[in-house]
C-alpha cells in the first residue's frame, strides 16, 4: 500500500512537470501547443549528446535541458505562432489553426532524432549524476523520485503563486480575460506571451530530463505517449487553473495506479479517462474551473 | 474580388500546387523501373523487382532497419555472383513508419505494380497482420522475418523466415530447471500479440507457475507499479517481456525494487537496447532464433560476407533472418526459373519441404513457416553472451 502510494505520487508529479508547461501556455495566452511533446523529447536528446563528449552532473543537465526547451518553444512562437495569430480572423479560429500546427511542428524535431538513433533507446548514464535507492519501512523510493516530486510541487506550487501575486503574473491574467482590453490597459501582448513561451518550455526540457534520468532511457516517441495524459490532467483539473492541473495530475495518476493494483494493467487508460468523463458530466469546466469563459 | 482576397486565394494556389508538383515528384521518383517484370511466363527477367516493406522509423525500426541489411548482403551476394545467371534482383525499400495503415499501403501499391516479383513483409506484426491478406488475395508472394504472431502467415502465398517466438521460447528451460524454478512474475507488452503469447501460454508450459501477471499498454513509460505488484507475490523468478525502449527502464526499475535476480526477457531486448540500464541491464536471458556469437560453418560465413558490407559491425538476428529469407526466394527463383507470381509460390513452398543452410544453420520448416532449436543468451551489463546449451 505504501509502495503504491509512492509510485503514484511520483507518476503524478511526472504527469505535472509534463503537464504544467501546456497548462500555462493554454490557461494564459490560449495556446494549446501539441508540440510540447517534442520539446520535452528533444530537450533530452540534446542534453543526451552533449553528455556523450563531457560528462555533467545533474544541474548542469537540467539547465542545458530547460535552455533548450525555452529555445524551441520561443522559436515556435515567433516562427508560426505568432503569423497565424496575426492572419486569423478571431482567437478562436486560431486556436483551431495553432494546435494543427503544433502537431505538424512536433514531427521535424521527432523526426531528426528518429533518424539519428534510428528509434533506440537514448537515456543520461554518461552524466556524473547516480541514481541511489532508499529503503525505509518496507518502502523502496530513489534520489531521481525525491527530486521529481520536490521539483513538481516546487514548480507548481511556485507558478500559481507567481500568476496570482507578481506584475507579470497578474498581466497574464488579464490577457488570458480579454486580450483587447488588457492591451488597452498598456499590458504588451507580445512580450508576455514569448515569456509565458519560455517558461513553457523550460518545463518542457526539465520535465524531459527529470523523466529520462527516473526511466533511465526514452525514445523519440516518448514525448507524445504523454500529451494526451497532460490533456486528460488539464481537463479534469479545469483549463486556466494551475491548481487544477496539480490536483487533476496526482487524481489522474492515483486513478490508474489504483486500477492497476486492482485488475489487469490493460484497464488503466480505459477506466483512468472513463473518471474524467465522469467529472466532466457533472462540472464541465473541471474541478477548478469557472463556469464563465475565464482562462485565468 | 477585393486585393486583400485575392492574395489570399493566390497564396493559397500556390500552396496546393506546391503541394501536388512535391507529391507529383515523389511518386515519380518511386516508380519502377520497366525492365523488371512480376508476370513473365518463363525465364527469368534482366531486374527482378522485391519491395521490402519494413519499418525503418518508429518502435520497431531497430529490428526493421536490421532486416534490410540482410537483405541487402544477400541480395549483393546473389548479384556479384551470378546465382540467377544474367539476371539480378533489384530491391525497392518502403518504409512502414511504424504505422500498420502505412504497411499495408505500401504493400498494396506493391502488389498493384505488375513488376513485383515478391514482397519482403514487415518485422511487426501489427503491421504484418495488416499485409498478409492484402498479398495473400492478390496472390503475390510475401516473405516474412520476425512477425511471429496469428494470422501473418494464413496462405500458400504467405511465408515467414523467423520461427515464431514461442516455437523456440521453451528453449529457456535451459536455464530455469537447472535453477529449479517452479514460479514466475511477469509484466508484458500486452498489446503485442507475440509476447502476449508468450506471458499467458508459453511461460505456463514451460512448467512454471505464473502468480503474477500485469500486462501494460503501449503508452506505459513508468513500470514501478507493475513491478510493486509482481514482487508482492515473490516468485521464484522475474520476466520482463517488453519491446524497446521498455526494456531498460524495467530493468532499472526492477533493481530499484529490490529484485536482483535473473530475469526471463525476450529478443526485444537485443540490439543494444539494454545498454541505457547499463549495470542494472545484467541479468537479463533470452532465447533468440540466431546470434552471431554462434561459431558454426554457415554463421561464421554470413558474418564475414555481411562484415564486407559493413564492416566492424556485428550482425543482429534480424539480419540473419533477412538474408535467409532473400537466400530462400533466390533458390525459389533458380528451381522455378520463373518470376511469376505462382511459379515463385509454387518453389518457395518446395524449397521450404526440403530446407536449406542458412545463416542460422540448417533451416527446416513446418509448412511455409520455419522452425528452428533456438539459442540462449545473457546481458552482462556491456555485451551479450551466449549461454552454453544443455
Amino acid at each position: 500500500m505504501g509502495q503504491d502510494l509512492v509510485n503514484a505520487i511520483s507518476l503524478g508529479s511526472i504527469y505535472l512537470l509534463f503537464a504544467l508547461g501546456m497548462s500555462l501556455a493554454w490557461g494564459s495566452i490560449g495556446i494549446l501547443n501539441f508540440a510540447h511533446g517534442s520539446i520535452f523529447m528533444f530537450s533530452a536528446y540534446v542534453a543526451y549528446l552533449i553528455l556523450g563528449h563531457v560528462r555533467l552532473g545533474i544541474f548542469a543537465v537540467l539547465a542545458i535541458g530547460a535552455a533548450v526547451g525555452a529555445a524551441m518553444s520561443v522559436a515556435i512562437e515567433v516562427l508560426a505562432f505568432e503569423p497565424i495569430l496575426r492572419r486569423a480572423k478571431d482567437h478562436r479560429t486560431a486556436e483551431m489553426q495553432i494546435l494543427i500546427a503544433g502537431i505538424g511542428i512536433a514531427s521535424i524535431p521527432l523526426a531528426i532524432a528518429q533518424k539519428q538513433t534510428k528509434s533506440n533507446p537514448f537515456g543520461l548514464s554518461d552524466s556524473s549524476f547516480q541514481v541511489h535507492t532508499y529503503a525505509f519501512a518496507g518502502i523502496r523510493i530513489t534520489n531521481v523520485q525525491i527530486i521529481v516530486v520536490v521539483a513538481a510541487i516546487v514548480l507548481g506550487g511556485g507558478i500559481a503563486w507567481w500568476l496570482h501575486t507578481s506584475r507579470n503574473g497578474l498581466a497574464l491574467r488579464s490577457i488570458g480575460v480579454d486580450s483587447e482590453v488588457s492591451s488597452m490597459m498598456g499590458v504588451d501582448r507580445r512580450r508576455l506571451a514569448l515569456l509565458t513561451m519560455l517558461i513553457a518550455g523550460a518545463l518542457a526540457g526539465l520535465s524531459g530530463i527529470l523523466l529520462t534520468y527516473q526511466l533511465g532511457a526514452i525514445t523519440p516517441e516518448s514525448g507524445d505517449s504523454l500529451i494526451l495524459k497532460a490533456f486528460a490532467a488539464i481537463i479534469l483539473g479545469g483549463v486556466g487553473s494551475i491548481i487544477g492541473v496539480v490536483v487533476g495530475s496526482y487524481v489522474l495518476a492515483i486513478a490508474e495506479t489504483i486500477v492497476l493494483t486492482q485488475t489487469s494493467g490493460l484497464w488503466v487508460d480505459a477506466v483512468s479517462f472513463g473518471l474524467i468523463l465522469v467529472v466532466l458530466l457533472f462540472k464541465t469546466e473541471g474541478l477548478f474551473g469557472h463556469k464563465e469563459v475565464r482562462r485565468t | 474580388m477585393t486585393g486583400q482576397r485575392r492574395r489570399n486565394v493566390l497564396r493559397g494556389v500556390a500552396v496546393l500546387l506546391s503541394a501536388g508538383v512535391a507529391l507529383g515528384l515523389s511518386a515519380c521518383s518511386s516508380g519502377s523501373s520497366s525492365s523488371s517484370s512480376g508476370g513473365t511466363s518463363g525465364g527469368l527477367p534482366k531486374q527482378i523487382k522485391v519491395v521490402a516493406v519494413e519499418p525503418q522509423t518508429g518502435p520497431a525500426a531497430f529490428a526493421g532497419l536490421a532486416a534490410l541489411k540482410g537483405y541487402d548482403v544477400a541480395i549483393n551476394e546473389i548479384n556479384t555472383s551470378k546465382y540467377l545467371g544474367d539476371s539480378t534482383i533489384v530491391l525497392d525499400k518502403k518504409d512502414t513508419a511504424g504505422s500498420a495503415q502505412t504497411a499495408a499501403s505500401e504493400v498494396s501499391s506493391a502488389v498493384a505494380d505488375k513488376n513485383t516479383t515478391a514482397i519482403f513483409g514487415s518485422v511487426s506484426s501489427n503491421e504484418a497482420v495488416a499485409q498478409s491478406p492484402i498479398a495473400q488475395k492478390t496472390k503475390v508472394p510475401i516473405i516474412f522475418t520476425q512477425a511471429g504472431s496469428q494470422g501473418v502467415v494464413i496462405g500458400g502465398y504467405t511465408f515467414r523466415c523467423t520461427p515464431p517466438m514461442a516455437t523456440y521460447y521453451t528453449k529457456m528451460t535451459d536455464f530455469t530447471k537447472p535453477k529449479g524454478y517452479k514460479t514466475v512474475g511477469v509484466v508484458y507488452a500486452a498489446w503485442s500479440p507475440t509476447l502476449n503469447e508468450i506471458a499467458t501460454k508459453t511461460l505456463s508450459s514451460m512448467g512454471l507457475n505464473v502468480v503474477a501477471s500485469v500486462g501494460t499498454q503501449q503508452t506505459t513509460q513508468d513500470f514501478s507499479a507493475p513491478i510493486s505488484q509482481v514482487l508482492a507475490k515473490k516468485p521464484d523468478v522475474v520476466s520482463i517481456l517488453l519491446v524497446g525502449a521498455s526494456n531498460p527502464t524495467a530493468m532499472k526499475q526492477l533493481r530499484q525494487a529490490g529484485y536482483a535476480g535473473p530475469v526471463l526477457g525476450n529478443s526485444g531486448a537485443s540490439a543494444g537496447n539494454l545498454k541505457p540500464a547499463g549495470a542494472d541491464g545484467a541479468g537479463m536471458v533470452w532465447a533468440v532464433d540466431y546470434s552471431a556469437l554462434n561459431k558454426s560453418p554457415s554463421s561464421e560465413k554470413f558474418i564475414a560476407e555481411y562484415q564486407k558490407k559493413f564492416p566492424g559491425e556485428t550482425p543482429l538476428n534480424y539480419a540473419a533472418e533477412g538474408y535467409d529469407a532473400a537466400w530462400w526466394l533466390a533458390r525459389a527463383l533458380k528451381d522455378g526459373n520463373g518470376a511469376a507470381h505462382d511459379v515463385v509460390q509454387q518453389n518457395l513452398a518446395k524449397v521450404a519441404s526440403t530446407g536449406f543452410t542458412g545463416a542460422m544453420g540448417d533451416l527446416k520448416f513446418e509448412g511455409n513457416d520455419l522452425r528452428l532449436p533456438g539459442v540462449l543468451i545473457q546481458w552482462d551489463g556491456t555485451k551479450e553472451v551466449l549461454l552454453p546449451s544443455t
